[in-house]
């Protein structure tokens, strides 16, 4: 006899709870086609299925014409396996990889500009300087979304005048 | 280029209205001989016409029309095609390419606009991407789930030169059909299905799509498992069989709700499991301790309900490869199966007509007598469609079409034109309510042009029906704008299109009239006035489970 999947999913924890959100929240890397349409194809079916895009961020991959997309995607109402299922079903979508829970390594990258010329508390979590003068200080951090959260908590001390955030990319561990 | 690459598909018929950014296209077609083009009087009527014909014949319908206000126009026509899984190719013209973007005159983003009711869709830019798009678009269209894939042409490639380009082999990475069946799994739920005491199987749309309508059969029979169909899957299991269930669903038959609200395992076979299937999901198929689901589309495995033994395949392959697998049928068959025809006998399908008024029913009834299942009927959406699915005897496939998950109404005219186009050999009767009649009443043109045989048969309650008895009975009585009280003369109108038609107010009337139709070459219209409080029946009560289903009433 084979193993059978449940019959219904287990029953869901309070809505916004943490539990919740790691019931609910997938992180997927997709391959895809290099195609004008294919964010908004994307883009569009995430949404349409009443999913919602936590973060997205999209860079070329080692295959010519195809690019990489790191995508957090919380799926809402929906079974949480449908993100991927419907994902699969455009054409524009090689392949897909959902690793949420997975050893992987995640990176996110802030670029902030602080008004303190004082930094040292932020080097010390790793950060680097990328310009300094008068007006302020600008510097980057890259680390796991925890780190990177408190790294912007840390900003907070120094007069943050700006702030830009990617959204994760992530690599499986040692394949 | 683009012509000619139609031809090596094999398309017969093209559905189409030309207009500024597909006039290059035009310009060559009578160069084409081949190519039959059917000049419509709306696009919305192109993309029916190309789904009915589609749905009768099995090959790919195709459609032609111009950018911005003709592409909008198919958007219903393509929506109804994509939930039903229809394989259509439509081609629409854009503005040049140097145009794109600079909202230059009939200018829509009708990729943006189709993306979510298209398969797949193609904006072309350049003649080199031209060959290797088209043949990957009939490709797409016709294998795996089928469905509707948009080719917009910009109007300067529609005019570039080039030569003639074979297309390469095709090579889409990112689409994968799932051919083979997993025969562990398949063993496994043909064992299921047998061993259970009450099983009952479920026979969608993808049945017919994949013609695995003997390989059902069979099965069914080896494993002495009664068969309901969806409202789709009419015609995927003879209904005159002793092991039909007959239609499932919130409209379904009061012998098929009963058996699936008791059934112990119960296996779905190329369907989706909509709303309309399960009515109030969390009572669905309580009792069932094993769903098995069977589909081509992984994507539906789990998506409403969640399968023990899911088997992500198509419909004839893995009833092929279960049927060897079926052995011991549980003793308690004989019970269920009994218990079956008691529940048949005890909630039969019925309808009142006491009251001397013209019923629906009676007049379905007489057209079933005559064609039996020699004939394809169409329905549209709403009361017309649900009586057409129960009052006819569909014994085998491609006989009743109707525009199932998107419930489009105004479907019926154009895809019946579009079916009679696709099988000449067949009597073909489109059945409407006066409502969705009206909405595309404008391609009876297209019928009388081409004096197509198709035989018009109009339910005309003076209202809309389905909405009237939804008022009626979910929406405290409120009849809020249902009422059609200033309609045309539908003899008047078809004469006016030039074609015969008649009106028909009583029961003796009804013989005589179908036997007009028969006889008449070319279109017909026959405008039955029924009775205007003729309800469907049985039906779930919105919100209810399954159980709750209301019976006409004695």
């Amino acid at each position: 006899m084979i193993e059978t999947t449940p019959p219904q999913a287990p029953a869901r924890p309070a809505p916004g709870s943490a539990e919740d959100l790691a019931v609910r929240v997938r992180v997927l890397s997709v391959l895809v086609d290099d195609g004008s349409n294919t964010l908004s194809k994307v883009s569009g079916l995430i949404r349409r299925r009443g999913f919602h895009v936590r973060s997205i961020s999209v860079g070329p991959s080692r295959h010519p014409g195809r690019s990489r997309m790191t995508l957090t995607v919380d799926a809402g109402h929906a079974e949480t396996d449908q993100v991927r299922k419907q994902l699969e079903r455009l054409v524009e979508v090689i392949e897909i990889e959902d690793v949420t829970g997975q050893l992987v390594h995640s990176r996110e990258l802030v670029v902030a500009k602080v008004r303190s010329s004082e930094v040292a508390g932020l080097l010390s979590r790793g950060a680097k300087v990328l310009d300094s003068g008068p007006d302020g200080t600008t510097v980057e951090f890259a680390g796991e979304g925890k780190d990177v959260g408190e790294f912007i908590d840390e900003l907070l001390h120094h007069g943050v005048l700006d702030v830009a955030r990617s959204g994760p990319v992530v690599m499986r561990k040692t394949a | 280029m683009i012509l000619e690459a139609l031809e090596r598909e094999g398309v017969e018929y093209i559905f189409g209205y030309p207009g500024g950014a597909n006039l290059p296209i035009y310009q060559h077609l009578h160069e084409h001989p081949k190519l039959k083009h059917i000049l419509v009087r709306h696009e919305q009527g192109a993309a029916h016409m190309a789904d009915g014909y589609a749905r009768a014949c099995g090959k790919p319908g195709v459609v032609f029309a111009t950018s911005g206000p003709g592409a909008l126009n198919l958007v219903t026509g393509l929506a109804t095609a994509y939930m039903d899984s229809v394989p259509m190719i439509a081609i629409t013209g854009q503005v040049a390419s140097t145009q794109v973007g600079r909202d230059a005159f009939q200018e829509t983003d009708v990729i943006g606009a189709t993306s979510s009711v298209t398969k797949h869709s193609y904006l072309v830019t350049h003649i080199s991407q031209l060959p290797r798009v088209i043949h990957e678009a009939f490709h797409i269209a016709t294998t795996g789930r089928p469905g509707p894939v948009l080719i917009d042409i910009c109007k300067d490639v529609q005019q570039a030169d080039a030569e003639r380009i074979t297309p390469e082999r095709l090579e889409i990475p990112g689409y994968q059909l799932n051919g083979h069946v997993d025969l562990d799994r398949a063993r496994e739920a043909a064992r299921a299905l047998a061993g259970a005491e009450r099983p009952v199987i479920l026979a969608g749309h993808g049945v017919l799509l994949s013609r695995a309508e003997p390989e059902l059969r069979t099965f069914a029979e080896k494993a002495g498992a009664p068969v309901g169909t969806t409202l789709l899957g009419i015609g995927a299991f003879p209904v005159n069989h002793p092991l039909s269930l007959h239609m499932t669903g919130f409209m379904g038959t009061g012998w098929n709700l009963k058996a699936v609200q008791n059934a112990d395992v119960l296996m779905m076979v190329g369907m989706r499991v909509d709303d309309r299937v399960t009515a109030r999901l969390a009572d669905f198929a309580p009792k069932v301790k094993t769903f098995i689901h069977i589909d081509i589309d992984g994507s539906e495995m789990g998506k409403n309900v969640r399968p023990h033994i899911e088997l992500v395949a198509d419909a004839r392959n893995a009833l092929e490869a279960m049927t060897p697998h079926v052995s011991a049928l549980h003793e308690g068959r004989g019970r269920w199966l009994s218990q079956i025809d008691a529940w048949r006998e005890e909630h039969p399908l019925k309808y009142t007509h006491s009251n001397g008024r013209l019923q629906p029913q009676d007049v379905l009834i007489d057209m079933y007598r005559r064609c039996h299942n020699d004939a394809i009927v169409v329905a549209d959406v709403g009361q017309n469609q649900i009586w057409a699915a129960l009052w006819w005897n569909y014994d085998r496939p491609g006989m009743f079409l109707n525009s199932g998950g998107s419930g489009t109404m105004g479907f019926a005219l154009p895809a019946a034109i579009g079916a009679k186009f696709g099988r000449p050999d067949k009597a073909v009767w489109c059945v409407a309510g006066e409502g969705g009649f009206v909405m595309t009443a404008q391609e009876l043109s297209v019928a009388v042009e081409h004096q197509l045989d198709v035989k018009i048969v109009l339910l005309n309650n003076f209202s809309l029906g389905m909405v009237r008895q939804f008022q009626d009975d979910f929406y405290g009585g409120v009849r809020s704008q249902s009422d059609l009280t200033h309609m045309p003369d539908f003899v008047k109108l078809s004469d006016a299109y030039g074609m015969p038609a008649i009106r028909v107010d009583k029961f003796e009337e009804i013989g005589p009239a179908l036997d007009a139709a028969e006889k008449t070459k070319g279109p017909f219209l026959i405008d039955f006035r029924i009775d205007p409080e003729a309800n469907v029946y049985p039906i779930v009560p919105l919100g209810k489970s399954l159980n709750d289903f209301w019976e006409a009433p004695n």
